[in-house]
């Protein structure tokens, strides 16, 4: 193995202070739903194992990923981009340009062969041999394969890298396709969302670094820590669908109130992120709380799902609450998730007698 | 005569992808061919849509201007609807997208633009230890002090839009959250302590006694702040003479109120303002690797050429207003609108220096703004009104995004969407030659850029190409 610092190394030499790193061992601990009595096993690990050097390569994409993770809430996860996990190679934000960045990068993939963490952003685009995204002269393809060779595994950031996100939207023109379709032969850990929350970011790196394994994965390959919940199992506004009080239309009274944007078209019912706990912008806010619907974005194929401000489901013999547990009734069965406790409580709330009005419009699901 | 080719690129610290191929001949750049080289096909997915989702699809454009994607997606569904937004919904949509301009125009001058003074090819200089110090890329003082500055201010977005990148709250009939009286308190005093930050890091002196600074020997003389010692290194290395754009700045004008546009809009050439109108607007195809004819953008296509056929060089179509290509950007809006230190510069000529000196005026007058709107939102007032979006129509959305012009043309048909053109900033600047065989403004740029003989990757053009700031997933989408 190539003689790497430590990431304590890296922070003292940043001046960064011991009192200061405790702080982030404790806030990544709790990131993560680890109790106290972890926060001196991730000093340790990050005291005594070496840096985990990243590459980080963008395919078809728009650095929305780069953007999400250069503000996590604490300092030193910011760091982590500027230099603590040793981003060897990054395109947008590296001081080499031309020859010399490519050089660079072959060089990182050598040194740290079978040692390093390849993070995809974005997704290669293979129609005509994969002309639509070119690199260095070369498909973006071709790139990611050299690079996910000598990877220990891969992290698939975003929807794009992911799923396809929108660049895949009908009629997919330059086939952009998801990673783990096109490398098949490494595990690949995806962090979906457009962009991820940048504290689940840090979060599944902070995690691979302390226990030297990949976190535990839902059935479609996220991080169960922060995927294994609906976005509407959280969601403040929750107590307001129970009571059957929505929004009606923009900035109405029950706008002003908070009230549920179930049939403003929020997907939230069907949606697996922790955008309701973790929240946005260093734990300011996030969608819903802004006033618009959810759109599902860590959802496969959300881009193509009939108009984001169709409710969730066209299902209308049922009531809207009916709608919402049924359908989460499905995507928690995809995931494995235990939805017991979320079936009770709708049940329960069937059982009272509430005046509900009935969705009526049919979706524009397009052909 | 010593005739040889170079390619430069990829092009890092710049969004996105580009490459440049480059004719020199002794020891200079004789000609110059842009290259967008991702595509994603962004207009054709619109197609079949329905009309709204383009408040939700097309911000995914860039993850760095999606606000502004996003402004004139709702102004294009707003035009097409025949409605303007509520008044204070104008409000906060400005406040919105005025914070995404500052903290890319903070982006392009610490983390993407000055990082190149830092390279050991400066060492000796004079100031070279200040901008190791500062602007080391990922690890200066500069850079650093910006991303937290940066990640600060962006909780006013979080307040309003619920997310940054990719904010949901601009609609055609206003934006989705009233900000209540906590709220404005909130943001107040985050303004308070990004003002803070200006005036310690970036300018070294109040916010106001730059964006008043009223001649251009005053601005490129400023010797304060991180500001001042850009100006000291751009004057060693002549940034002031290199890189001459077309000399005509197109605006759209910058964030719609109520009372007009808080920017003006207008085409600028040489000491003469004019109306910019956007029916002289043609994508000439003649060098873009796409099919089809030169056409206004609202019955223009978007049909790629697979075969990347010569002599097309790009998939970047190239914009041209009345034929003749434009510059449009932060230092185009700050002339245009009548900067008299912008404005003077601009009489002096085109460089890359201008460029960057004005997006800092932008940044300071853009804080004042800021602060005003702030203190002017009334939370009782509506935010939204509600939009009837039309079965047939069009609509023209035009906003200005950090980087310049962005214009969105839709075509409604039977509720779906049946046409849908984007022009980006950098699809003005970075364009192709065109039927004529005029160069686009950066290609026109760099002709004349000195290039040493050991240089592959000449710093000169570095610095021109930079200057502008391009970003290349708007450019082609």
């Amino acid at each position: 193995m190539a003689d790497i610092e430590t990431f304590y190394d890296v922070m003292r030499s940043q001046g960064i202070t011991r009192r200061s790193f405790m702080k982030y061992c404790s806030l990544t601990a709790s990131a993560l739903g680890l109790g106290p009595a972890f926060v001196p096993q991730i000093a340790h690990a990050m005291e005594t194992k070496p840096r985990t050097p990243v590459i980080w390569v963008h395919g078809l994409e728009c650095t929305c990923c780069s953007e999400s993770f250069i503000r996590s809430a604490h300092p030193l996860a910011k760091d982590v981009v500027l230099s603590m996990i040793s981003l060897d190679y990054d395109d947008t934000l590296m001081a080499a340009a031309g020859h010399a960045a490519e050089a660079a990068f072959e060089e990182t993939i050598q040194k740290y062969d079978g040692q390093y963490i390849l993070a995809v952003e974005g997704n290669p685009p293979l129609n005509e041999d994969g002309m639509f995204c070119i690199s260095g002269g070369k498909p973006f393809v071709e790139k990611l394969k050299h690079a996910a060779k000598g990877a220990k595994c891969i992290i698939s950031w975003g929807a794009c890298a992911s799923y396809g996100c929108v660049q895949a939207a009908k009629p997919n023109p330059t086939q952009a396709t998801p990673v783990h379709k096109v490398i098949t032969d490494k595990p690949i850990i995806k962090v979906p969302g457009c962009p991820p929350i940048a504290e689940v970011m840090t979060g599944v790196i902070t995690y691979m670094l302390t226990f030297d394994r990949m976190p535990e994965l839902d059935r479609q390959g996220r991080p169960a820590m922060f995927y294994g919940q609906r976005i509407h199992d959280k969601c403040y506004r929750r107590p307001h669908f129970d009571a059957g009080q929505f929004v009606e239309e923009w900035d109405d009274d029950g706008a002003r109130k908070g009230y549920c944007l179930y049939k403003m078209g929020c997907k939230g019912p069907t949606t697996y992120n922790a955008c309701s706990t973790v929240r946005w912008n260093e734990g300011v806010s996030f969608p819903i709380q802004s006033g618009h619907g959810c759109i599902g974005c860590s959802e496969d194929g959300f881009w193509d799902q009939g108009t984001f401000y169709d409710r969730v489901t066209d299902l209308t013999q049922f009531g809207v609450e009916a709608n919402a547990d049924q359908i989460g009734l499905a995507a928690a069965g995809a995931v494995g998730t235990g939805v017991a406790a979320h079936a009770a409580i709708t049940a329960l709330k069937a059982a009272q007698s509430k005046a509900q009005k009935t969705p009526t419009e049919p979706t524009n699901e397009e052909a | 005569m010593n005739a040889r080719k170079l390619i430069v690129g990829p092009f890092n610290r710049v969004e996105g992808d580009l490459e440049i191929k480059l004719d020199v001949e002794d020891g200079r750049v004789a000609a110059a061919y842009a290259n967008a080289p991702l595509f994603r096909g962004f207009e054709q997915m619109m197609v079949g849509k329905a009309p709204e989702d383009a408040l939700t699809i097309t911000p995914r454009i860039c993850g760095i201007c999606s606000i502004s994607q996003s402004a004139a997606a709702s102004a294009a569904l707003g035009a097409a609807a025949g409605v303007a937004p509520a008044p204070e919904g104008m409000r906060v949509a400005a406040i919105l997208h005025a914070i995404e301009n500052v903290c890319d125009h903070l982006t392009h001058f610490n983390l993407f633009f000055c990082a190149d003074f830092a390279r050991p090819a400066y060492a000796g200089r004079a100031w070279h230890a200040r901008a190791v110090d500062r602007f080391t890329a990922m690890e200066g003082s500069g850079a650093r002090a910006c991303v937290e500055a940066r990640a600060q201010i962006l909780h006013i977005v979080g307040l309003l839009g619920g997310k940054w990148p990719h904010t949901l709250a601009i609609q055609p009939g206003g934006v989705t959250r009233a900000p209540t009286a906590r709220d404005c308190v909130r943001m107040a005093s985050t303004l308070a302590s990004f003002r803070r930050y200006l005036e310690t890091v970036v300018f070294g002196a109040p916010v106001e006694s730059f964006a008043e600074i009223a001649t251009a020997d005053a601005l490129v003389g400023w010797d304060k702040g991180d500001a001042g010692l850009f100006m000291d290194i751009a004057a060693d290395l002549a940034l002031g003479q290199m890189g001459a754009g077309p000399g005509r700045y197109m605006s759209f004008g910058a964030y719609p109120l109520p009372d007009g546009r808080a920017f003006a809009s207008g085409l600028w050439e040489a000491g003469h303002l004019q109306p910019v109108d956007t029916r002289d607007i043609r994508e000439d195809l003649s060098h873009a690797w796409m099919h089809g004819a030169t056409a206004h953008p609202s019955d223009g296509r978007t049909d790629p050429d697979e075969d990347m056929s010569d002599p097309a060089y790009s998939w970047c179509k190239a914009p041209r207003l009345g034929g003749r290509t434009v510059e449009t950007g932060a230092f185009a809006r700050q002339v245009v609108d009548g900067h008299p230190a912008a404005v003077e510069l601009a009489g002096r000529g085109s460089n890359a220096l201008n460029r960057v000196a004005g997006r800092l005026l932008e940044v300071a007058r853009t804080q004042l703004l800021l602060e005003q709107w702030v203190a002017d939102i009334a939370p009782e007032a509506r935010f939204m009104d509600s939009v009837t979006l039309p079965q047939t129509g069009d609509g023209e959305g035009l906003v200005e995004a950090a980087r310049g012009a962005l214009g969105h043309w839709i075509r409604i048909e039977d509720g779906r969407i049946a046409g849908y053109q984007i022009i980006a900033p950098t699809t003005w600047n970075f364009s192709p030659r065109d039927a004529a065989g005029t160069p686009g403004p950066v290609e026109a740029a760099l002709e004349g850029a000195v290039v040493g003989d050991d240089e592959d990757t000449p710093l000169t053009v570095q610095h021109i190409v930079r200057s502008f700031d391009p970003c290349m997933v708007c450019t082609v989408h």
